[in-house]
């Protein structure tokens, strides 16, 4: 590691934009990650639903395909507004 | 053309792209690759009306290009329809045909409101999946890296879609946001129309509260619905970017470190490529649709 970070980290003004910088990134990782994560516990409940539904009733199966595309577009456009919520922390 | 010289047209123009790669580094004006400037937005033509920027940006340009293909592309196969299929185009139009129309708007809506809508409906699906697709052709359009060739400056190629751009997927969605207000007003009456946001059986000082959480679901519904195809699109791309170099750029691991992430990412970069251009271009269109076509619905049906 460099000494030079640890130095500069002492003056308080750099030591601040350091920690502002760092807020930035984490809210942009954290947030879509987070974000991620409950997109993809919906995203495992809707295709596993399907799964089911479609081992229970084959005939029905392009039906139900339909309305879990769907259902995947919705669930998995969470994450992008985590994403965007992100983008938005990190840049603004 | 046959199918066999559309697809290797294809394939020459994106040998023609990747070829460009190997232009001797020299001769950029730009000495290092620098990610960030992708999505960045120079004026082509700067216009200013009245204090607004109006400017002919890559965006802008994308759209037009989006607008003409989409009208050049679906008359042209409009003009050579024949009752019996003889071309694979036809029959994929037709897919796409009965997408829209039995599966998305009459799906979704009573045989009055389809046969009013369905243009409408079809247009936007078209133009989101052309804007879409076009966004993974690579095009010369990334002013911010240029290249020098027989001592011309010339933009280098680069991926970029309209839809990447919070602009167009927002303009798209007022527009759907006015149609279906529009709709349940013609069809009610405002009063009756806004009347009928609260559910029936609420009543008292309920009704406020209730009347408000609707009004904004419907800012929320603007919101969703345009940053949803805005975002995965975004996204889709800035996969892309990282995926093909700007991670590796990023990292700067070194001779042998860069190579092997390379190719890893890489390999990813074309996996990624498929999946956006197999799923989710088609997938966001559809779903942009749909929920146009529920909204309608919704602003005409009896009961809420």
């Amino acid at each position: 590691m460099d000494p030079s970070i640890i130095l500069a980290a002492a003056d308080v003004e750099t030591a601040a934009a350091y920690a502002e910088t760092a807020g930035r990134a984490m809210g942009l990782g954290l947030g879509t990650g987070l974000a991620a994560l409950g997109t993809g516990i919906g995203l495992g409940f809707i295709f596993g639903k399907t799964i089911e539904a479609v081992s229970r009733q084959p005939e029905l199966k392009s039906e139900i395909q339909s309305i879990q595309w769907l259902g995947f577009a919705l669930t998995e456009a969470t994450v992008f507004y985590g994403f965007i919520a992100g983008l938005i922390a990190f840049f603004v | 053309m046959s199918r066999l010289n559309r697809r290797y047209a294809l394939f020459a123009w994106f040998t023609v792209a990747a070829s460009f790669l190997f232009v001797p580094s020299a001769a950029s004006a730009a000495t290092e690759f620098s990610p960030e400037g992708e999505f960045a937005l120079p004026p082509f033509i700067s216009i200013e009306i009245f204090g607004i920027d109006m400017s002919i940006n890559k965006a802008v340009v994308y759209i037009f290009i989006a607008a003409i293909v989409t009208t050049l592309v679906v008359t042209m196969i409009a003009r050579t329809m024949r009752v019996r299929p003889e071309s694979r185009t036809q029959t994929t139009v037709e897919i796409a045909y009965s997408l829209m129309k039995d599966n998305i708007t009459d799906g979704n809506l009573d045989p009055k409101m389809a046969a009013r809508w369905f243009p409408f409906i079809g247009t936007l699906f078209l133009f989101i999946w052309f804007s879409n697709m076009i966004g993974y052709i690579p095009l010369p359009f990334n002013t911010e890296h240029t290249m020098t060739i027989l001592g011309l400056e010339l933009p280098t190629f680069a991926l970029y879609a309209a839809t990447a751009n919070i602009a167009m997927p927002l303009t798209l969605a007022l527009m759907v946001t006015v149609a279906y207000h529009f709709e349940g007003i013609r069809a009610k009456g405002l009063v009756k129309y806004v009347r009928g946001w609260v559910p029936s059986g609420v009543e008292g000082f309920m009704v406020g509260p209730i009347l408000l959480i609707e009004v904004l679901s419907h800012i929320v519904r603007i919101i969703s619905l345009s940053v949803r195809l805005y975002a995965n699109i975004l996204a889709g791309h800035l996969l892309l970017l990282f995926m093909g170099g700007g991670l590796v750029v990023l990292l700067g691991m070194g001779l042998i470190g860069s190579t092997i992430l390379g190719l890893a990412t890489g390999a990813l970069a074309v996996v990624f490529f498929l999946f956006e251009i197999g799923l989710v271009a088609t997938l966001q269109a559809f779903i942009f649709c749909t929920l146009t076509a529920i909204y309608l619905d919704g602003a005409v049906a009896e009961e809420h």
